[in-house]
């Protein structure tokens, strides 16, 4: 089936995309790698909405490194994340997620903004952000602002930005000395949504660790990253996901199924980052 | 016979046109002034239509007609059973009253100019229903099983009842015994192309570019619905992507898709969403078996006992093989089978690849390496040592059967010699390891089939046959056979199919196509060259041939190919992950024409099999009959990252009685062994018997 978009304007520049979105207010979408969007569209589960390209917005692509962070452009491609140097140096637990989103074609196409935008609980970039305590940078027509990953998602599928709101980059502080990070997913088909995974910061200051795929955002661990740091076995801490998680049975998985491998899930991470 | 071709391992004829996309399907055919139909589905399981407003839609842009049973004609609906069809019970008469069977039944078709118009104002339709509750759980206390009329009585094609010698009392005084049940689950086929249908009326005679498996029944089943001669539907349909038998019917969509032409007196587009497929194009029916086996301690059987249910619907009593394979497989004096069907409120099931023997054989199979465990003898040995010498059910010596050379050809190519025998002994870093094997059977059908051949005065030929090729390689193989018959090279044979006026073809199903066709074609390649040795001036000189098997033959043999499937699997012993490490199958199926498509025909039904065993699984919700998982996200199929080694061999077999060729058909044997295999290979790894399909991380986790 096609999509059902009821208009399509491609945007020069930021400020061109962001007074686009402006005056559509909210009934325009922003298409970026089109990878959930446009299966969306496809399937009437968006309606008719019109399209804001900003894949010709230069000002969006590109990794750099700031000072002490990693600044990613909304723009960049999942193939990027997975191949670029300084995204394996400075935040490996990105640079392990990228291979596990989808599917090649996917990751050709799909951009981190347009995960963190849609944000799937069961996506790894979200979860990414959220164990690495990175900054969101959205801008609209009043400017831009930074949001912090644990206050961006805010619900199933939603997000702390405003309608005349988009994504620009987000910020990453890099990995310091001794700290070691894992992204880990289990899936019963290949290339699928996880039924959970798991990405692991272990900081000589202390751990972060966030799920995703067991509640309707991704979930910071709370419960077993203070029981860790505090010097409790990996077992000890995997105990606690039950009352930090709130996995729900669905067609692929029961509730106390996705419990279980979240627990093995934070085990084999903790044994990946100290081994 | 000549065999320059046939056996050669020839690249498909048409591969070209594939992946240059000049094959046309049926929905890539556009006519002038075609217009767009999109079905409105019933979103109740069961109860009747109370009203349909369809104001809102009729006002949208575009929309030329919106038709319901309110409005739409009533249709000659004569009577007519294609090969195909149940025998008992009466096909859905689309849009014809106000009932509904089930979830997703087709209600209305909107016309538009545009599929998005169209699209637009089916979504716009206002429906109310008066609804009931649907019994859609075979299992659930609310439905009966009943003994489907064409299964009744000793002569049955696929009996209700067998027996002989006693097994009940043989399986209570067995030494060794297993008894158990086993789950399969409803599957959808899912080929990649929708189906799909254009028509187009001139005056009293319709045309339709259809997908099919089966293009004569599609010609005649139309012509009885609208109660016009059969030589006035014209079926035109030379490709198809995919089927795996849910295109050997004629479904409601390509009747709505005439009725609509003709109501709005334009031709007329109609496909098929994904999810409209998971509603009215069929499934492979979820089965609930018991099997028992009784045994001495030395592995010789003494007793089979087959019980086994399949979903039909409330208004046909569709029947498969789920039991057939049983009488014949293992020899044992005492053997009872039963099969039974459980009306329920949805659609029809439909043959899917292997139909009946996947399921059917799955129990038994499983049966039979449970007991090997419980009997402490290698799983091959103990077929070895029940392995018949005639076919006992009905006493008639096999044509050829190569079960045993195809298991120990497969030992020796898979390693089987390196499996430790004891469960959750074989371990790689976090997996556990497991090897599991499993026989596969399908019957040799040979279908009366006529064929056309003609010779040009360019010294080329073309041969024509209303036949299918649904992707496993018709075209090319037919090309072989014709060319080696007419003793001509490849590129001067043009061989063509998919067209109602074409000579008359069976279903493309049953693994008969080879067979029935080819034969057909060899028997009018044959009377083209003796016309044209008469005539040697007129050209082109054209002549047709027949072929069906004789009927003597038919008394005297059972004529059945039969493989043995082998399966390693590595369990992440934390997480319960499944993953198929390797997978071999070997057949014995007679001559194999061209062993690239074979090879690509028989990894294909193992992936199948993967399928049906780790992921593939219909979902209906119990509340109202809805299709819970009716999308390629939700209904898992294997992707190319979940398969890793597959290998198919062959066996050399020489059967020249099962028809001129000698070919037995590969489709279906392909997937039949692989769910078993991989079952038992996941006991052997875990030490953990799962009998229900598909078997997921919760089942081994939670066992």
């Amino acid at each position: 089936m096609k999509a059902a978009a009821a208009g399509y304007i491609r945007a020069n520049d930021l400020p061109h995309a962001i007074s686009l979105l402006e005056q559509s207010r909210g009934e325009a979408r922003i298409l970026a790698g089109g990878q959930s969007l446009i299966a969306s569209l496809n399937l009437r589960l968006a309606g008719e909405t019109a399209l804001i390209d900003i894949n010709g917005v230069a000002e969006l692509s590109g990794i750099e490194l700031v000072g002490e962070q990693l600044r990613i452009g909304a723009l960049t491609r999942h193939r990027e994340l997975a191949s670029s140097d300084l995204v394996a140096r400075h935040v490996p637990a990105i640079a392990q997620a990228a291979p596990l989103i989808a599917h090649a074609a996917i990751r050709n196409r799909g951009t981190i903004g347009g995960s963190l935008a849609y944000a799937d609980p069961a996506a790894e970039l979200p979860a990414c952000m959220l164990a690495l305590d990175a900054q969101i940078v959205v801008r609209g027509p009043a400017g831009e602002r930074r949001v912090r990953a644990g206050d961006f998602f805010v619900d199933l599928f939603t997000t702390d930005l405003a309608e005349d709101e988009m994504i620009v980059a987000v910020e990453v502080p890099v990995a310091v000395a001794g700290e070691r990070q894992a992204t880990m997913e289990l899936a019963r088909r290949s290339g699928d949504y996880a039924l959970a995974g798991i990405v692991l910061v272990d900081r000589p200051s202390g751990v972060r660790a966030a799920f995703f795929g067991v509640g309707p955002t991704p979930i910071l661990a709370t419960g077993a990253m203070a029981a860790i740091d505090r010097g409790a076995s990996p077992d000890e801490a995997a105990a606690l996901l039950e009352g930090d998680l709130q996995p729900l049975d669905d067609v692929h998985a029961p509730a106390a199924v996705r419990l279980h491998l979240a627990r093995v899930l934070l085990r084999r991470a903790l044994a990946a980052t100290r081994s | 016979m000549n065999t320059q071709f046939v056996g050669q391992p020839i690249r498909r004829v048409d591969g070209r046109l594939k992946v240059t996309g000049g094959a046309r399907y049926a929905a890539d055919f556009n006519l002038d002034e075609h217009v767009y139909a999109v079905i409105v589905n019933a979103t109740v399981g069961l109860g009747r239509i109370v009203s349909i407003d369809q104001a809102a839609a009729t006002r949208l842009p575009g929309v030329i007609a919106v038709i319901s049973h309110l409005n739409a004609p009533r249709l000659a609906y004569h009577p007519h059973k294609g090969a195909i069809d149940p025998a008992t019970g009466e096909r859905l008469h689309v849009l014809q009253g106000d009932q509904v069977r089930f979830y997703g039944q087709p209600v209305a078709v909107v016309v538009a100019d545009t599929l998005d118009q169209a699209e637009r104002a089916a979504a716009a339709l206002s429906i109310t229903y008066a609804a009931k509750r649907p019994a859609v759980d075979p299992s659930a206390s609310d439905t009966t099983e009943i003994m489907a009329e064409a299964s009744k009585g000793p002569k049955a094609y696929y009996p209700a009842d067998t027996a002989r010698g006693d097994a009940d009392a043989a399986l209570a005084t067995a030494p060794v015994r297993i008894d158990a049940f086993y789950d399969t689950a409803r599957e959808n086929h899912n080929p990649m192309e929708p189906h799909a249908t254009v028509a187009r009326w001139d005056g009293d005679r319709v045309t339709l570019w259809s997908k099919t498996q089966f293009v004569v029944n599609e010609q005649a089943e139309i012509a009885a619905i609208f109660g016009i001669p059969t030589e006035n539907v014209q079926v035109i349909s030379p490709f198809v992507g995919g089927g795996f038998g849910t295109t050997l019917r004629t479904w409601s969509h390509v009747t709505i898709a005439a009725l609509a032409a003709r109501q709005v007196g334009r031709p007329v587009k109609l496909a098929l969403t994904r999810k409209q497929m998971f509603f009215t194009t069929g499934h492979r029916p979820r089965s609930l078996q018991r099997v028992a086996l009784g045994a001495t301690p030395d592995g010789k059987l003494t007793s089979i006992v087959h019980e086994g249910r399949g979903e039909t619907s409330r208004y046909e009593e569709f029947i498969e093989a789920l039991t057939a394979g049983t009488g014949f497989m293992y020899s044992c004096p005492n053997v009872r089978t039963q099969y039974r069907i459980v009306p329920l409120d949805t659609g029809t099931p439909n043959h899917m690849r292997g139909p009946g023997e996947a399921q059917g054989m799955f129990a038994l199979e499983c049966a039979m390496d449970e007991l090997s465990y419980e009997l402490g003898i290698d799983p091959i040995e103990l077929r070895r040592r029940n392995e018949p010498e005639i076919d006992e059910s009905t006493g008639k010596p096999f044509s050829s059967r190569s079960l045993m050379p195809c298991y120990d050809r497969g030992a020796e190519l898979f390693g089987w010699a390196q499996r430790n025998p004891a469960p959750r002994s074989m371990r790689d870093d976090r997996e556990y390891v497991g090897m599991g094997c499993a026989s596969a059977t399908y019957p040799v059908l040979f279908s009366p089939t006529r064929a056309r051949a003609r010779l040009l005065a360019d010294g080329t030929a073309e041969i024509e046959v209303a036949a299918s090729d649904m992707g496993p390689g018709t075209y090319t193989s037919m090309t072989q056979v014709a060319a080696d018959a007419l003793g001509l090279p490849l590129d001067n044979v043009r061989f063509s199919l998919g067209r109602s006026d074409f000579p008359p073809a069976p279903p493309h199903g049953g693994s008969q196509t080879m067979a029935s066709v080819g034969s057909a074609i060899r028997a009018a390649c044959a009377a083209v060259l003796e016309a044209a040795a008469r005539n040697r001036e007129v050209r082109p000189i054209e002549a047709e041939g027949s072929a069906q098997r004789d009927p003597e033959v038919a008394a005297r043999f059972s004529m059945h190919s039969f493989g043995a499937v082998f399966a390693e699997v590595g369990i992440d012993s934390d997480v319960g992950t499944i993953r198929v490490r390797r997978a071999l199958g070997v057949y014995g199926a007679g001559r194999i024409v061209n062993p690239r498509l074979a090879l690509s025909q028989c990894t294909g039904g193992m992936v199948g099999g993967i399928g049906m065993a780790l992921m593939e699984r219909t979902m209906l919700d119990a509340r109202d009959g809805r299709l819970v998982n009716a999308h390629m996200a939700d209904y898992l199929m294997p992707v190319n990252l979940d398969i890793d080694r597959l290998e198919a061999h062959f066996v050399d077999e020489e059967d020249p009685h099962v028809n001129p060729l000698g070919v037995k058909g590969l489709g279906e044997i392909a997937l039949v062994g692989m769910a078993p295999a991989i079952a038992n290979a996941i006991f052997h790894a875990t030490g953990t018997r799962l009998r229900n399909l598909p078997i997921s991380i919760e089942n081994v986790l939670t066992a």
